[in-house]
Formats: C-alpha cells, structure tokens, sequence
C-alpha cells in the first residue's frame, strides 16, 4: 500500500492536533495540550479507489523564539499549512514557513487549513486577504470542533499527493 | 638526355597523384575510416576482456569470499535460486542424482537435531514443571493473566530480538516489518515515524549527525532498540535484553545488503514499500531470542533428576500395569475355579495371550461369558474345554431337574445322593418317579415323601361318585336289598380301583361308612339300627378288593340327618325324579341309608425307588 507523508504545520494553537485527533480518531477536546516536538498519527484512506496510508506528522507548533526543526519535515511528500483564522499572526507566519519547508523537503503539494471557521465573528482576516490567499494556495475551511471540512482537507492532501488530477499544486 | 627530366617529372606526378588520392580519401572517407579502427579497437578491446575476465572473475570471486561479508552471497543468491529452480523444473533428475549422496546425512543429522532439542525439551519441561521457580512462574501467569509459555520466556530470556523494521531514511516510512510470531503485532508505522522523529531531534539537538554518528541505541525499560543507519534506509532492532555485539554486525550486515540488492526500488521510493517485501526474509533473519538454557549450552551439565523422575514414574506405570494384569488373571483363574461344572486344568499367562483349557458339564456357564463379566478381554483367550459330567450338588439339581421334567410346584433338593422332593405333585409324575430306573447322575435315592399328591380327575370322579351315592334301606330293616346290593356293587368296584392306583404310590383309601335311620321310632332303636346297617355294608363290601382295615364304622341314628340338600343331590335316593316331591317322605327315606366318606392315607411304608 502507498504511503505517505504529510506534515502539519503552523504556528503553536492554531489547531494542528485537533485537526488530527477530529480526523483520526472523531474527537475533539477543548483543553489545549501543546505539542511536544512531534506526534505521529497514520489514517488509511481512499482516493478514487486506490487505498493509501496518509502518516500525520503533527509537529509542534512554531513559537515566536523558536523555529520548527526542519529535520522533521524532510522527505515529506505534502503538507498543510494550519492558519488559525482568529488570530492574526498565524496568518502572517505562512511566508516564513512556507520557505521553510520547501528548504526542507522542496516544493511538494500544500494546502492551506483555514482553521476555526465555525467562529467567524471573531475571524481577524479579512475576506479581501483570505481571497488572495486563495488564489496562490489551495484552502480549505475547517473547524476541528465541528468537523467541518476536516475530511475534505486531508482528502485534498492525499489527492494532490498522490498526484490525482484536479488537486492542488 | 631529353628522357631524364620526363622520368623525374612522371614520378613526382605520381607521388603527388598519390597524395592528393590520400587527402581526397580522407576527405571524403576519413570520418568514417576513423570510427571503423575504433570499432575495430573496441572489439580487439572486448575479446581481450572477455578471456581476462574468464581468468579473473573466479580469482575475484574468491577474494571477496575472502573477506567474510555475505554481500556476494546476497547478490548472487535470487539468480542461483533462479537457476536452480529452472534447472530443477527442466532436469530434476540430474539434481536428485546429484544430492543423493547428501541426502542420507542430511536426513540423520536433521533426526540428530530434533532428537537433542527433544531432549533438552523435555528437560527444560519436567524441570520447570517440578521445580519451586515453576510453580512461581505459573502462580505468576494465573496472576497476571499472561500465558505461562510468555512467563518462563520473560524470566529465563537472555535476549530477544522482537521487531526489526526497516526505515525510509528520509521519509521516515516503513518499508519492512518483521516481528517474533508469539508477539502481537504493533504499528510499524507510528513506531517508524517516531523513531525517525527521535534520530532527528536528536540530530539537530547535538548538531550534525555525521560528527556524532547518530542515535545509534536507546532504552526503554525492558526494551531496547539498536539502529543501524544506512544511506537511504535505516534498520531498528527492537531488543528485550541486553544486546550482544554480534547483533550490531548482523544488522550492519543486513542493511548493506538490502541496500545493495534494494537499491534501485530505494532510491525510486515514493510511498509505495511493495518492492520491499521480499526484504521481510531478511529481516526476520535478525529475529532471535536466546534463553539461559541456550546461552549455557555449551557448559550445560546433564540434568539428571528430571531422567530418574521420568524414570521413576515410567516404572511406576509399568509395575501398575502389570499388577493389574495379575490381578486381572487371578480373578479370572478364581473365577473360573469357584464356577460349578468347569475344571480348570491348565492356565498358562503369555505376554499377549492367556490359554485356558480344561472340562465343562455341557449345562455350566460359558467361560467366556465369565471371563468377560470379570473385566476380561476375552479377545486375547484361547480357551480349550471338554465336556464332562459334573458331581456338584448345583450341576447334580439342575441335570435332575431337566432330567426328571420336575413340574413347577416340585422343590427339588439334594442331601447326600438323596435327591428330595416337596411340593404337590400330579399322580402321574409321582408315579412315573416310584417307577423310574435311571436315576440322574449324582442320584442314588429319591425321596418323595414330603409330597403331597395330586389326584387325577378320573379318580377324583370315581371318589365322588362313591360319595354321592346311598345304600338304602327299608323301613326299621338292615337287610340288604337288591337294589342296595347295586349300590354297594358299584361303589365297591370304583374304590377297589382307586385304591389299588393309590397303592402303587404309596397311598390308600381310608372309608367311613356312616349309618343312620329315620326319625321314626326310639333313638335307642335308632342308633342300634343304623349300626346294624353300616355293619351290613361293610360286610357286603368286604372282599372287594379293599382290605377289611380300610373300612370303619360309624352309627349316626337319627340325630345326624342328612341336609336337604344331600338328601335331593342327584343319586342320592331311588326316588324317581318325575313323582311329586314329598319333602318330608324324602327325607326320611333318604336318611334310612349308610353313606361312604372316603380319605386318602398314606401307606405306612411308602414305596422308595432305589437305584
């Protein structure tokens, strides 16, 4: 069966574990445990009839002093950038991190979870900024709490991962 | 002198045709003319290879042997697999031919092997069985709940290689998993991620891999895993126990010759770890585990007490199972002995079969059927019995029984040789015994006397038809009339022909003659009267064919009437049946009679045959 890797990345809190555990294991928890280094979660799925294994690496994430360590996201075959729409500054990190991983492990098939959209009274983007974003990067709209858009964003990953045509680049 | 210049001129003419030919060639042809020699070169260059390399690979061969790796082995290994297979496929009659030789010490040493190993099995298994560690060790896994075979494996283990995975160097992903086969199998995936997690942090933590060679062994309680890092895969051992430094080279060894044999399929790796599936073959060859019993093999002293348990028990079972089988024997032995009607003559015990010969009454039971009711397996008996006749006072009854065709109310039984009978008997049998001349053997003498008899209906009649009957008499008269001498005729010949019946069977007939006489006249007279004709009778009755002793008499007068309903029985008086009934004249005419009470008496001496 093909495997694959895929890394979670974003700045710390903007909901890169509970993206996983809703998508993993259905759950969600509101009590926030920071990741440590890296946890690795493994989902076997489906595309178009062709059974894979996407292997989650859910990386801890970026703090301000602290860079994530790009050993972590070598050999990587795709990654999801997680922005936590209520706060700016994960919206900001992208470019850095975006350099990051293509430092890392090249330029590999990405996608943009635009995190927490169930709260959109608190959003601190603007639609003008977030259609812009769009427009370079395949997005989703996901909520780990509601689970809204959590399947379709890691079966947009592993679509473009492995290469299905009508995928983001 | 004209001719000179024109022969010079002709020769350099030529020359320079020559030369300009040349450069006109290579013009035209020299490209082509140089690719030719080189050509020609490279095959010169190929011939001179090929026989060199005929001369060198063996030499080659050799020296890589030399060097004691198994990397020549690997590379070769598929393409002689391969060609082995084929040739066995097309001639296996030549490879059959060829291992024939090998064969027969093959076979003995694998028999050898598995021998010892049972051996040192059955060691290990009465040992841990009987011993104090072993009842620990089982108290241990009803605790826990773990099988007892995965407690003595945790207690007695050395070391134990459980899982080698193989690792995708950069990706981190599993390639390769192979896992002991009593263990439960774990995520390859998440343990291969997270292992590759932890190479790299600490990578990054202690600067570059390279100057510190990487994370080469960690340990997580009992556990332990060994990596070996290879340029684009990474093998992990994990390890029970503390790892012995053979195992390092043994994974280093492997990793090079998967990179060697899987070098195409992981430097093309995009996910898909199809390609390394036949490297599971070398993994598990990495998989061990030694116990203490195998790490002191090699100064192993002989247990010995485990043997003289086994020993010990062994004899136990086999002095059980012959006990049992004497047992067995001599209760068949008794068996037969005590049975009425079977000798047993000869018994001879076998290690497989009993023969059993001797005589039997052809009325005792079948031994056979005794053998089998004692628990005996009569499959295993030859038995040979001739007929005779047994004395045995129960063989002696039965055949007397049979014999004799005693009836059911007969109650035989033997004292001495007397053979006695009780019960009630018919007059046929009883006389049928009194007459009997061959006696049952065993039998000297019968004794009938505690018989009582059962007289036929004819006599029964004859006794009944005497009773009804009156011989009567003539008003205040004892003479005897004709019509009286009728009655006492015809009574006379029916008891003279029971009697003389009773006689042959030891019985008589005893009869009372009692007289009586009507209410007329003095009682006095009365009872004179009906004495007179009792006495009358018996006279009259005398020389019959009855001795005289057998009569008695008795006077009744008139006081003893008969009943009205002896007086109107059929036969009892000479009144015609159609005359208009005079109760009154009947009556009296009835009672001036003597009627006839007849018994029957033993003889004094009964008859007793004798043989």
């Amino acid at each position: 069966m093909i495997q694959k890797k895929v890394c979670m990345i974003g700045v710390f809190g903007a909901g890169k574990t509970s993206l996983v555990q809703q998508y993993v294991h259905s759950r969600f928890s509101e009590k926030y445990h920071s990741t440590v280094g890296v946890k690795i979660d493994r989902k076997s799925v489906d595309v178009d009839g062709d059974p894979m294994t996407l292997v989650l690496w859910d990386v801890a994430g970026k703090e301000a002093d602290e860079d994530i360590p790009a050993s972590y996201v070598r050999g990587a075959h795709g990654v999801i950038f997680v922005v936590d729409l209520t706060r700016r500054a994960t919206w900001e990190e992208l470019p850095a991190l975006e350099a990051l991983v293509q430092g890392a492990a090249g330029v590999i098939p990405t996608v943009i979870a635009l995190n927490k959209a169930d709260i959109p009274e608190q959003w601190a983007i603007s639609v003008d900024e977030e259609q812009r974003l769009s427009a370079l990067w395949t997005t989703v709209h996901t909520s780990a709490k509601s689970g809204q858009g959590v399947e379709d964003i890691f079966q947009t990953i592993a679509r473009a991962v492995l290469k299905k045509p009508g995928t983001a680049a | 002198m004209a001719e000179e210049p024109l022969a010079r001129d002709t020769h350099v003419d030529a020359a320079h045709a020559d030369a300009e030919f040349a450069r006109l060639r290579e013009m035209l042809f020299g490209r082509e003319q140089r690719e030719l020699e080189q050509l020609r070169a490279r095959v010169a260059q190929l011939g001179f290879t090929s026989e060199r390399l005929a001369d060198e690979l063996p030499r080659a061969i050799f020296r890589r042997t030399d060097r004691g790796d198994r990397q020549l082995a690997i590379a070769l290994a598929p393409s002689v697999q391969q060609a082995l297979s084929e040739s066995v496929r097309k001639h296996p009659a030549t490879i059959a031919t060829a291992i024939f030789p090998i064969l027969g010490p093959a076979i003995r040493k694998a028999i050898g092997e598995a021998m010892a190993g049972l051996v040192a099995s059955v060691n290990t298994g009465i040992g841990q069985s009987l011993s104090l560690r072993g009842l620990q060790w089982r108290f241990e896994a009803w605790r826990t709940g773990v099988a007892y075979a995965q407690v003595v494996i945790r207690h007695s283990l050395v070391y134990r290689v459980e899982q080698v995975l193989l690792i995708h160097a950069d990706t981190g992903l599993l390639l390769a998993h192979a896992t002991s086969p009593d263990l439960v199998a774990t995520d390859g995936d998440l343990i291969s991620g997270m292992l590759t997690a932890i190479r790299d942090f600490v990578g990054d933590s202690f600067s570059s891999e390279r100057e510190v060679g990487g994370l080469t062994s960690f340990k997580v309680g009992d556990l332990g895993v060994s990596v070996e890092p290879g340029p684009q895969a990474v093998l992990a051992a994990v390890v029970r126990g503390p790892a012995p430094p053979s195992l390092v080279i043994k994974l280093r060894e492997t990793i090079e010759s998967i990179h060697l044999r899987f070098a195409d399929p992981l430097s093309k790796f995009e996910g898909d770890a199809t390609p390394f599936e036949p490297s599971k073959e070398l993994l598990a060859d990495c998989l061990e585990t030694v116990l203490q019993s195998d790490a002191h093999s090699g100064k192993r002293r002989v247990t010995w007490w485990p043997w003289i348990v086994g020993t010990v028990v062994l004899a136990a079972a086999l002095a059980l199972f012959l006990w049992r089988r004497a047992s067995e024997w001599q209760r068949a032995v008794s068996r037969l002995e005590t049975e009425p009607g079977i000798v047993l003559v000869h018994a001879e015990r076998g290690w497989r079969r009993w023969r059993l010969s001797g005589l039997r009454d052809p009325l005792a039971a079948r031994p056979a059927v005794l053998l089998a009711a004692s628990g005996v397996d009569t499959a295993r008996v030859d038995g040979r019995w001739q007929p005779y006749v047994s004395l045995d006072s129960t063989m002696v009854l039965d055949r007397a029984r049979r014999q004799l065709a005693a009836p059911p109310a007969v109650a035989l039984a033997l004292r001495g040789d007397t053979l006695r009978a009780r019960g009630v008997a018919p007059f046929s049998w009883v006389a049928d015994m009194i007459t009997l001349r061959v006696f049952p053997p065993g039998v000297s003498h019968l004794d009938l006397t505690g018989l009582a008899l059962e007289l036929t209906d004819a006599m029964r009649a004859d006794i009944e038809s005497v009773q009804r009957r009156r011989v009567l008499f003539a008003v205040a008269s004892s003479r005897v009339s004709r019509q009286a001498q009728v009655a006492i005729d015809s009574n006379a010949v029916q008891l003279a022909a029971v009697d003389a019946a009773l006689r042959t069977v030891g019985r008589r007939l005893e009869i009372a003659l009692a007289g009586r006489a009507d209410r007329t006249g003095l009682e006095s007279l009365n009872q004179s009267l009906s004495a007179d004709r009792a006495e009358t009778v018996r006279v009259a009755l005398l020389g019959g064919g009855i001795p005289a002793v057998s009569f008695t008499t008795q006077a009744l007068g008139a006081n003893a009437p008969l009943s009205e309903t002896e007086a109107s029985a059929p036969g009892a008086s000479d009144v015609p049946r159609d005359v208009p009934y005079d109760a009154v004249a009947v009556r009296a005419r009835v009672n001036r009679s003597v009627s006839f009470v007849v018994r029957v008496v033993r003889t004094i001496q009964a008859p007793t045959p004798e043989r």
